[in-house]
């Protein structure tokens, strides 16, 4: 028995996903994603792993963890 | 006024002609009166599934460029209450019927009917463009494939522009079995990544295969995919019925499914 295959699926397909959605290559989202995290960090106090984006077929949702309790 | 539904996926093969089918029979089953459309120029199918392909006299084309009137074109499946099939021309192509003729034939017949449903080509051309053209709502059909899912997530982008906003997922040939060993994608994955309204779920069954190879339904048939076409298709009149999840390890579904597979491996 070899390892679930679906973990590599749902990788994949969540890739493809986004690079069809903004059509664009897969390295330039990540790009996007690092230019938004020094926009938003000019102004807002994050750190690089609370920051994530998220690409809709309609949005580009940018999540950053605030204060943690 | 009936409600204009088409059945899309992207993808070719994942089974829009069998989904077209087994929901138009079973909502004419549920006493509504039922027009399919098979849209797919040049690759007529729908009246094979059905079987209905010896009694084609005239067709869409026909219809559209006025050599028949649509009472003349309809075929009335005598099987079922009242269930009628538009079927499509074998020897046009696609650029025969534009979105605007679609769009004029579909109003024009909408009164006559409660529910129009329109069978889809495959890809996202100008078969695709006509078959949308007059939709109300649309049913993604997808398989839990990576190639599938990809292109029903591209087909919903392209619905929205269009301005159907009510796009209902199917998940077609689902194995519980392989979802269960970690070898499917899940209705839970599936649905979590393209993010629309599921409609329902269909268990891989091979009475599908069996019932199209004879021309007749599956749907109210005493099998899975009989029955879950059934609730889809209860689901559309408007009917709140669960979607039955797959994914839990004791559900009735499941047994009855573990059992069917063994027994299949036994052979």
């Amino acid at each position: 028995m070899g390892v679930p295959s679906v973990s590599i699926a749902r990788e994949r397909l969540r890739n493809l996903l986004i690079s069809d959605r903004i059509q664009c290559a897969p390295d330039a989202v990540d790009r996007l994603s690092s230019d938004l995290y020094h926009t938003v960090s000019k102004y807002v106090e994050i750190k690089p792993e609370d920051f994530r984006i998220e690409i809709t077929r309609t949005d580009i949702h940018i999540r950053y963890m605030g204060e943690k309790n | 006024m009936g409600e204009v539904i088409v059945i899309t996926s992207g993808k070719g093969g994942v089974g829009k002609t069998t989904t077209t089918a087994n929901i138009g029979i079973g909502l004419s089953k549920l006493d509504k009166k039922v027009v399919v459309i098979d849209t797919d120029l040049g690759l007529r199918n729908l009246d094979v599934v059905l079987g209905l392909e010896n009694r084609i006299v005239y067709n869409l084309v026909d219809v559209i460029e006025g050599n028949c009137r649509l009472k003349q074109a309809l075929i009335r499946d005598k099987r079922f209450p009242e269930l009628y099939l538009l079927p499509s021309a074998q020897t046009k192509d696609k650029s025969s019927v534009s979105p605007g003729q679609m769009k004029k034939l579909v109003e024009d017949i909408r009164d006559q009917f409660d529910y129009i449903l329109l069978d889809c080509p495959a890809g996202i051309e100008q078969g695709f463009q006509n078959a949308i053209a007059g939709a109300d709502r649309a049913i993604v059909v997808t398989t839990p494939e990576v190639s599938s899912i990809r292109d029903a997530d591209r087909i919903i982008g392209l619905l929205e522009a269009s301005g159907i906003r009510q796009n209902d997922l199917l998940i077609n040939r689902l194995r519980v079995d392989m979802v269960r060993r970690g070898d499917m994608m899940s209705v839970d994955d599936v649905t979590e990544i393209l993010a629309v309204n599921l409609l329902g779920v269909i268990p891989d069954d091979e009475q599908v295969v069996i019932a199209t190879n004879q021309g007749e339904p599956v749907v109210g048939e005493d099998c899975m995919a009989g029955k879950a076409y059934m609730n889809i298709c209860r689901r559309l009149t408007g009917e709140e019925l669960p979607v039955p999840d797959f994914s839990k390890p004791e559900s009735f579904f499941e047994k009855i499914s573990s059992l069917f597979h063994r027994r299949a491996g036994e052979r």
